[in-house]
């Protein structure tokens, strides 16, 4: 009896120590760049935030895959009732970590909270600015959603919408975000360590990963060397100069995109042949290699290639120093002011390597016969030269910006950007406004055609801007797991996708 | 000595005000925080909601009055950042400073006035040479390198210690090992001059006469008269850290104080910033007025 009893108590210990070791192999630490200030849903456009909450604690009506484009997830089908309304038909069978069900009820709540006034989403304020959004819940499981002006995208928005439950607070940010995704928010130790674990009654398939640890750290080097050590097993967004091991350092588009603003209002930017003179000024592949990380893309447009409609027949323009010498001296017997004082306004620590980057294309703009300074701004001054309203006495200005659209359809970028009453255009084009307009409008392969049309349009005839590169970004994931970071690891990490070697 | 007390409080309660003021109006001067809370895309609506909620919106001296009433009741406000009290999130991230800063001093403080000590007893030898030129080095070494170099060696080539964090004790070693060296050198070299002056004084000389024995002419005659300038620098080194070893805690991922307001500078998350100012002031003052009363008991001459 008591062998028996030895023999028991030796297989409890030993599963026990099995099972410990199974959780702790099934276990990922994630380490971030920075701290996330709040864990709420409605803020997870932000990327720090988006790699812990986006899809993990809380999922969105759909969502975008990258290859496969648009695809359901809390919403099972859409179809366009006309007039501006959708009508989104609901998984059923889903429940929220506090165990209540998932109905049409709690995406109404989502939408009035996120693109409501009593607090302010990033979510809210980043895609559904100008828009208002009214719902109809027609039953437990089918909500009609209505934009107001109509959004053909609207299927493609709600993959921005995270849906929390119905009790959700209007007035306050959530400290234990409660969802419907895979993993449950476990607990927050302020400056140290969040932690989440896999939520059982979870409507998908079983993921391998049952729990994450989160850390952070700002420093790149210190990141890289806790996957190195062990202490890790992801470090999203680490720095070229440490991305040094072949065998756990990824390269990846990071659906940014950098290049310069033209304020084509003021001369001598208002002239087409100044413009293209700025473009043949900078020897683009200079930078790749170099300043800017290898793998970095010569861009064309405002979007990833990734992108719907991105024009992939445009040629970035080439490094042509002599010519652009002769389009400023045609445009300057124009009695064009060529030789006027232009500002080129940058961004401190906008990305790696920024200040030599503009001072290179300040060197290069100079060479062909620019008269330029370059200004560096932190990002609230910077903003005052970037978005509207400008400056009425400003001068003749560039600036450099990096824009991200890793959503899959450049309306998140175009109308903001290139239409004449867009927060950051440096445009007043009546024809332009009504190819966005029309590409926005359009659905299926009309409006990827549109698209393409409309970043010809810019790139070739209007010389719109600087367009200057895709840039690419890197992460060290340790090799016990088989996961390769995308572009939308820019913004969300999904946990349910991470397997073990 | 109580009135020495009440006045050194009454004139750091003036200063505290004055800081205060002058924090509140010279952060106001950086801008509005709009646009590092919202994305790019944000609606001009976006924008104008966010600056309301916030009472960005009211003119200066309204957002002051309204900070000052509610400082009366010692609220600071809520981080715009973080969405929670100021002061909660300020004296979470002050008790991991404390922690680091006094164990750091306790163990720089025991280590540098026995090695100056010492160093000071043999001046030239080999002892002190070595000792003056580690200690050097020491304070004249960047500590975001000495950090970087130690993570790479200690953690990543040799194991033996985590790269960062804050779990167990053995996260601590780095970080305290790297604030370590810069005070160590400085008050090490203090204690050794202090010690040399001292050590040639008569009557340690007559000490020495009537037979007296090398540690207690050391450690009992020597090192007490030694310590008035010893203390002193002691005092700005620990003022240094109470501010904050930003680089350190920045590196090693602890959540301190020093991180904490540079983060909310660069945000313009106003009401942390002043929030932390306040909080390191008072502590800076406290400190400050210990010093002074242990003055006054390592040297008896010295009456407040």
């Amino acid at each position: 009896m008591k062998y028996q009893n030895g023999r028991v108590a030796a297989i409890l210990l030993a599963t026990t120590i099995a099972g410990q070791a199974m959780a702790q192999e099934q276990t990922v630490t994630v380490v971030l760049s920075e701290e996330l200030d709040v864990v709420e849903p409605c803020m997870a456009s932000r990327s720090n935030i988006g790699r812990v909450v986006l899809q993990n604690i809380a999922e969105t009506v759909t969502e975008i895959v990258p290859g496969s484009g648009l695809q359901p997830r809390l919403a099972t089908s859409w179809e366009d009732m006309g007039g501006g309304t959708w009508r989104f038909t609901l998984r059923e069978g889903v429940t929220f970590h506090d165990g209540s069900s998932f109905t049409a009820e709690d995406v109404a709540h989502s939408i009035a909270r996120t693109t409501g006034d009593q607090i302010v989403c990033e979510i809210g304020a980043k895609f559904f600015g100008g828009i208002a959004i009214t719902t109809d819940i027609v039953d437990e499981h089918t909500i009609d959603i209505t934009a107001d002006p109509a959004q053909p995208i609207l299927p493609l928005l709600m993959s921005t919408m995270t849906v929390v439950p119905a009790e959700t607070p209007m007035d306050s940010f959530v400290e234990t975000p409660v969802g419907t995704g895979p993993y449950t928010f476990d607990e927050y130790n302020v400056g140290q360590n969040i932690t989440l674990s896999h939520y059982e009654n979870y409507w998908g398939d079983m993921p391998e990963v049952l729990s994450a640890t989160y850390l952070f750290r700002s420093d790149s080097a210190v990141r890289s060397a806790m996957v190195a050590t062990g202490e890790a097993d992801i470090a999203p967004n680490i720095a070229v100069q440490d991305a040094t091991d072949p065998a756990t350092d990824y390269a990846y588009p990071n659906s940014e995109t950098v290049y310069l603003r033209v304020d084509h209002e003021i001369a001598p930017l208002n002239d087409v042949r100044v413009r293209e003179a700025l473009n043949l000024a900078v020897d683009r592949q200079a930078f790749v290699g170099t300043v800017l990380a290898d793998g970095t893309l010569l861009a064309t447009g405002m979007t990833p290639p990734s992108t719907l409609g991105y024009n992939a027949e445009l040629e970035p323009y080439g490094y042509d120093p002599d010519r652009a010498r002769e389009l400023l001296q045609e445009a300057a017997a124009d009695g064009v002011a060529v030789d006027s004082s232009i500002t080129l306004i940058g961004r401190t620590g906008n990305f790696g390597n920024v200040l030599e980057t503009m001072e290179a294309l300040l060197q290069m703009f100079q060479d062909v016969g620019f008269n330029m300074e370059l200004q560096m701004f932190e990002v609230a001054e910077w903003e005052n030269s970037y978005s509207r309203p400008f400056a009425e006495d400003r001068g003749p200005t560039l600036v450099a910006a990096q824009h991200d659209n890793a959503n899959g359809d450049p309306v998140f970028s175009m109308y903001f950007k290139y239409a004449s009453d867009g927060l950051q255009s440096g445009i007043q084009d009546p024809q332009l406004d009504d190819m966005i307009a029309a590409a926005t409008a359009a659905t299926g392969e009309e409006r990827e055609q549109l698209w393409s049309d409309t970043f010809a349009y810019i790139h070739d005839e209007i010389v719109g801007d600087v367009m200057l590169f895709h840039m690419v970004g890197f992460s060290r994931v340790n090799p016990r797991l088989a996961f390769e970071p995308t572009i939308k690891t820019n913004s969300e990490l999904q946990l349910a996708q991470i397997s073990f070697n | 000595m109580k009135s020495f007390l009440g006045k050194r409080a009454i004139a750091s309660a003036i200063s505290l005000i004055g800081l205060i003021v002058l924090v509140f109006f010279l952060s106001r001067l950086t801008g509005d925080p709009t646009a590092l809370y919202l994305p790019v895309d944000a609606s001009l609506e976006s924008r104008e909601q966010f600056r309301e909620l916030h009472g960005l919106n009211d003119p200066l001296i309204v957002q002051f009055g309204t900070y000052v009433s509610d400082l009366v009741r010692f609220d600071f406000g809520d981080s715009i950042r973080r969405s929670e009290p100021a002061l909660d999130a300020v004296l979470r991230a002050f008790a991991w400073t404390l922690q680091l800063a006094l164990i750091t001093m306790s163990l720089v403080i025991v280590t540098a006035v026995i090695v100056g000590s010492l160093a000071a007893f043999h001046v030239g030898g080999v002892f002190d040479r070595i000792t003056t030129f580690f200690s050097l080095v020491g304070a004249s070494a960047p500590d975001f390198w000495i950090a970087i170099v130690a993570i790479v060696l200690f953690s990543v080539n040799l194991g033996w210690v985590p790269t960062s964090g804050t779990g167990t004790l053995w996260h601590w070693i780095l970080p305290v090992a790297v604030l370590f060296i810069r005070p160590f050198g400085l008050i090490l070299q203090v204690v050794r001059g202090s010690m040399i002056s001292v050590l040639g004084s008569a009557y340690v000389k007559t000490a020495r006469a009537k037979g007296v024995r090398n540690r207690p002419i050391i450690f009992v005659h020597g090192l007490r008269n030694a310590m008035l300038p010893v203390i002193t620098v002691i005092g700005d080194q620990a003022a240094a850290l109470l501010n904050g070893a930003v680089v350190v805690e920045t590196i090693f991922g602890f959540p301190g104080v020093g991180k904490l307001m540079i983060d909310s500078i660069l945000q313009r998350d106003f009401s942390v910033v002043l929030a932390a100012i306040f909080v390191t002031a008072v502590a800076i003052f406290v400190m400050n007025i210990l010093i002074d009363i242990l003055y006054a008991v390592l040297d008896p001459r010295i009456r407040y």
